[in-house]
């Protein structure tokens, strides 16, 4: 059973044309021959394409098309004509000033008989969001990782039997679509309706035949026995999914659909402390690529929520983590964040700190005075410069039965030398980065000294690196 | 009326999240007739490893016809994180396939559309992720009469707050031995998770200003709490799991068949290879009392100074038993007492290696601002007075402005 009755209608007036209000009229309601829905997720946007079979009498026809209680833009809707097109005209359209969600087109047509038309128009309410399901083999080597989307329909319309298109990518608009629909177009009293659920418009008789028919129609076309093909396709600087055949989305329920299956996706564990992306923890991460050698590349992926699983070899699963991860492209690492690791202890120790390289000023003179230098330094003599060092440690202990790669990146502000034996490399001009295998059951001490040039000896603003215990 | 074989929604009793399984022969969700089969759970699986979230998997039998099948999953008065369900046939997992799922408004269930190629029973699991099921962990520890060692008990407690019952549900903490047990609504089931006999314990006495102050800080005695302290490695019984946080009981054999409680503290994680010390009050027979001795001023350059310290302890163990006492000194707080005020600069120091207690130093724990020392106590003698013993740490702050 329909539960809500289509909000839009189409009526060929009968009658010849429209002259201001009349109280009697009789009218056909075409029904939609099909409905495509082209769903951004970027945005709250969606653009319906709609055909439906309007029969004309020669001369001018006026054709109504209302959509009370749905979000759809007013200054978006389109009309065109897909056969006998040379024959037919649109005139004018009129937006009367007493049913803002109605407009009526006068069309001429040389011919008396059927045509199809397609009505576009943007309306807001569908969206569309991606999930990930990933499930690792107990060994941690490979990774089933599968994509879904789920479909939500707040439209305030019924789609029945629509192709549905999915669009990721983001899109430029210069107004919400759901404040265009909202503007002066609904009332009060309808928008309360709509969000207590209950607005339901009755449709002609006819016309409701016709759309359980489709939805029948729908239904069946739904029971195939095999998932749907979901087709993948670059366009501009957007992608599109389409879903094979047709969906039925009603209004307020959602629906979701599986994109794509990927099999053992090979990954790497990597365990990093950079501060800047995961806190000031040592973090463990699953580390993948969206590319065809893992078995996915096929679509980029779309921001999206990821449920990471392991297969805890007792015969289910244990969660790993659960988190969003943003866009990304075919060919791009995928990093799943498991957090900090009970089995990988990292402690970061101060060992020893000291001074040197003192610097003085004398009081009514401007010269600067060292006793390094060899020049001798006087009572009142005041320290403005000195180097300052720390040798610190990042301790890892490693208690799991394999070797683990380490990555860190400390960020240093001042004018300082990062004196080490452990191959550092410069992120940026501020940040070291470092790397380190630690092998089963091993303590490993990652030592470096840290000299910070101060007062008056600071000159830059950055950090060089020096090899060195 | 024809009768078809249908599906519906489940009456919302209790709590209870049912499953619903049906041929889809008409989609009538609302029709007045309905057939419908409520397969039960023929396995479950609480998985508690997860520091924050649990996991529940479910197995259930699901009859389905050939063709497309709806399967309804529903709840009542449960937190199931709807976002979370998976469905997974387990029988012929190639053929049996989830075609989509649909979610109603503003309602706890979704449909499973499942295409089976044949008609016949199948077995699925429904996992999710549910909220107040949870666990803590809890501790008791017994101590021999004389106090060298002890036996550990690990216990999980497996609170059910989710308003649903689950009969014979196999449980795993992400360590050690797995479990099978009902839990019912509301209950609370407190399982043995471990047990770890004949671990060594060693009793701390800690002299640590900066972190327990003063216990009269007009005598300048310091506050010497007790510790147990048990080292979570093999070598000490222990080793076998990083221990997690939570609550330590901590008892005594009496020497009378019966056990005294002797205090508890909150066990915080404890990785493997680390100490566990549990706070189990203030040794007031133990009593040592702080002063600075010595503080030099000497100047090196301008206004640049060395500082010359002298930190003594006067330290009495009114125990028949000798006892080893770990003395603590903060530098930087030693620096801002001498000083009196912070110079936001490192503390530069060098331990001045001409007292008995500079041999003392735990090279290990002690870091670039903390000194640690470990120092024996002989017990009181025989006329019951404690003998005074008096320890003097000698360090040279430097190059201070």
């Amino acid at each position: 059973m329909i539960t809500r009755t289509f909000a839009l209608t189409l009526t060929a007036m009968i009658a010849a044309p429209v002259v201001a209000q009349r109280n009697v009229d009789l009218s056909t309601v075409p029904p939609r021959d099909t409905v495509q829905l082209t769903i951004y997720n970027s945005e709250d946007l969606t653009l319906v394409r709609e055909i439906r079979t309007v029969t004309f009498r020669q001369g001018v026809n006026p054709l109504q098309f209302s959509w009370a209680n749905t979000l759809i833009d007013s200054t978006s809707v389109q009309l065109r004509f897909k056969t006998r097109a040379d024959q037919l005209e649109l005139l004018d359209t009129t937006f009367p000033h007493d049913k803002p969600q109605q407009l009526t087109w006068n069309v001429r047509s040389g011919m008396d008989g059927d045509a199809s038309v397609e009505i576009t128009y943007f309306t807001s309410g569908l969206s569309w969001a991606a999930d990930y399901v990933c499930v690792s083999d107990p060994a941690e080597g490979k990774m089933s990782f599968d994509g879904f989307v789920r479909i939500y329909n707040n439209s305030g319309e019924d789609y029945e039997n629509a192709q549905v298109r999915l669009v990721v990518g983001t899109i430029n608009l210069v107004e919400k679509i759901a404040d265009l629909a909202r503007r002066g177009v609904i009332s009060e009293q309808d928008r309360n309706q709509m969000e207590r659920g209950g607005g339901v418009l009755r449709a002609p008789a006819r016309a409701r035949a016709e759309l359980q028919d489709a939805v029948t129609a729908g239904f069946a076309a739904a029971e195939s026995a095999a998932p749907k093909e979901i087709v993948k396709e670059g366009l501009s600087e957007y992608f599109i999914y389409t879903i094979e055949g047709t969906e039925t989305i009603r209004n307020t329920w959602s629906k979701r659909m599986r994109l794509f299956t990927g099999t053992d996706a090979p990954f790497d564990v990597r365990y990093r402390y950079r501060p800047e992306e995961y806190g000031a923890q040592l973090v463990r991460l699953f580390i993948l690529r969206n590319d065809e050698a893992s078995g996915l590349g096929g679509t980029p992926l779309p921001d999206g929520v990821v449920r990471l699983f392991k297969d805890n070899n007792r015969d289910g699963l244990s969660l790993l983590a659960q988190q969003t991860i943003k866009y990304v492209p075919v060919g791009q690492e995928i990093e799943l964040n498991l957090g900090p690791d009970p089995e990988v202890i990292h402690e970061w120790v101060l060992l020893r700190s000291f001074r040197d390289n003192l610097w003085f000023s004398r009081s009514g003179v401007n010269v600067r005075y060292s006793p390094t230098q060899g020049h001798k330094i006087e009572v009142n003599d005041q320290v403005i410069g000195w180097d300052e060092h720390q040798v610190w440690t990042d301790r890892i202990r490693n208690y799991r039965d394999k070797p683990i790669n380490v990555e860190f990146r400390r960020s240093f502000d001042g004018d300082i030398v990062f004196r080490s034996p452990l191959n550092p490399a410069l992120h940026d001009y501020r940040t070291v980065q470092f790397n380190a295998t630690i092998a089963p059951g091993e303590k490993k001490d990652l030592q470096y000294r840290v000299t910070t040039k101060s007062g008056y000896n600071q000159k830059e603003q950055h950090v060089v690196l020096e090899a060195g215990e | 009326m024809s009768v078809h074989p249908g599906f519906m929604k489940p009456s919302r009793v209790a709590a209870a999240a049912c499953v619903i399984a049906g041929m889809l022969a008409a989609r009538d969700a609302d029709a007045g007739i309905k057939l419908i089969t409520l397969p039960p759970r023929e396995r479950v699986e609480i998985q508690l490893d997860h520091p924050n979230v649990t996991l529940v998997e479910e197995e259930r039998v699901v009859p389905l016809n050939a063709g497309v099948n709806e399967v309804v999953f529903a709840w009542a008065n449960t937190q199931i994180d709807k976002e979370s369900i998976q469905f997974r046939p387990l029988s012929d997992p190639e053929n049996v396939r989830v075609l989509s799922v649909s979610y109603p408004p503003n309602e706890n269930a979704l449909t499973w559309q499942v295409a089976s190629p044949k008609a016949g029973s199948a077995r699925v699991r429904i996992s999710y992720l549910i909220g107040q099921l949870d666990k803590s962990f809890a501790y008791e520890a017994t101590a021999a009469n004389d106090e060298k060692s002890l036996t550990l008990r690990q216990y999980v407690l497996l609170h059910n707050r989710a308003n649903e019952t689950f009969g014979d549900a196999g449980m795993w903490p992400g360590f050690g031995e797995r479990f099978e047990r009902p839990i019912g609504i509301n209950e609370t089931k407190q399982l043995l998770s471990a047990k770890f006999e004949n671990v060594p314990v060693r009793k701390v006495y800690t002299a640590d200003l900066s972190e327990f102050g003063y216990l009269d800080e007009g005598k300048k005695q310091l506050r010497v709490p007790m510790h147990y302290l048990l080292k979570n490695d093999s070598a000490n019984a222990l080793g076998k799991f990083p221990f997690m946080y939570g609550k330590a009981r901590v008892y005594q054999d009496d020497g009378r068949g019966t056990t005294a409680f002797l205090g508890e503290d909150w066990l915080k994680f404890t990785p493997r290879d680390d100490e566990v010390r549990l706070y189990l009050g203030v040794a007031k027979d133990v009593v040592v009392k702080r002063t600075i001795a010595r503080r030099d001023q000497n100047r090196v350059l301008g206004n640049l100074y060395h500082y010359d310290v002298v930190v003594k302890y006067e330290i009495e163990n009114f125990k028949d038993a000798p006892v080893v006492l770990d003395i603590a000194e903060s530098m930087q707080s030693l620096r801002r007492e001498i000083l009196g005020r912070d110079t936001g600069r490192n503390v530069e120091f060098e331990l001045v290696k001409d007292t008995p207690m500079a041999e003392m130093l735990d090279k290990e724990k002690s870091t670039a601002d903390r000194l640690l020392f470990h120092v024996p106590l002989p017990a009181r003698g025989g006329d019951q007075k404690a003998v005074k013993a008096t320890q003097e740490l000698h360090v040279l702050i430097k190059n201070e402005w």
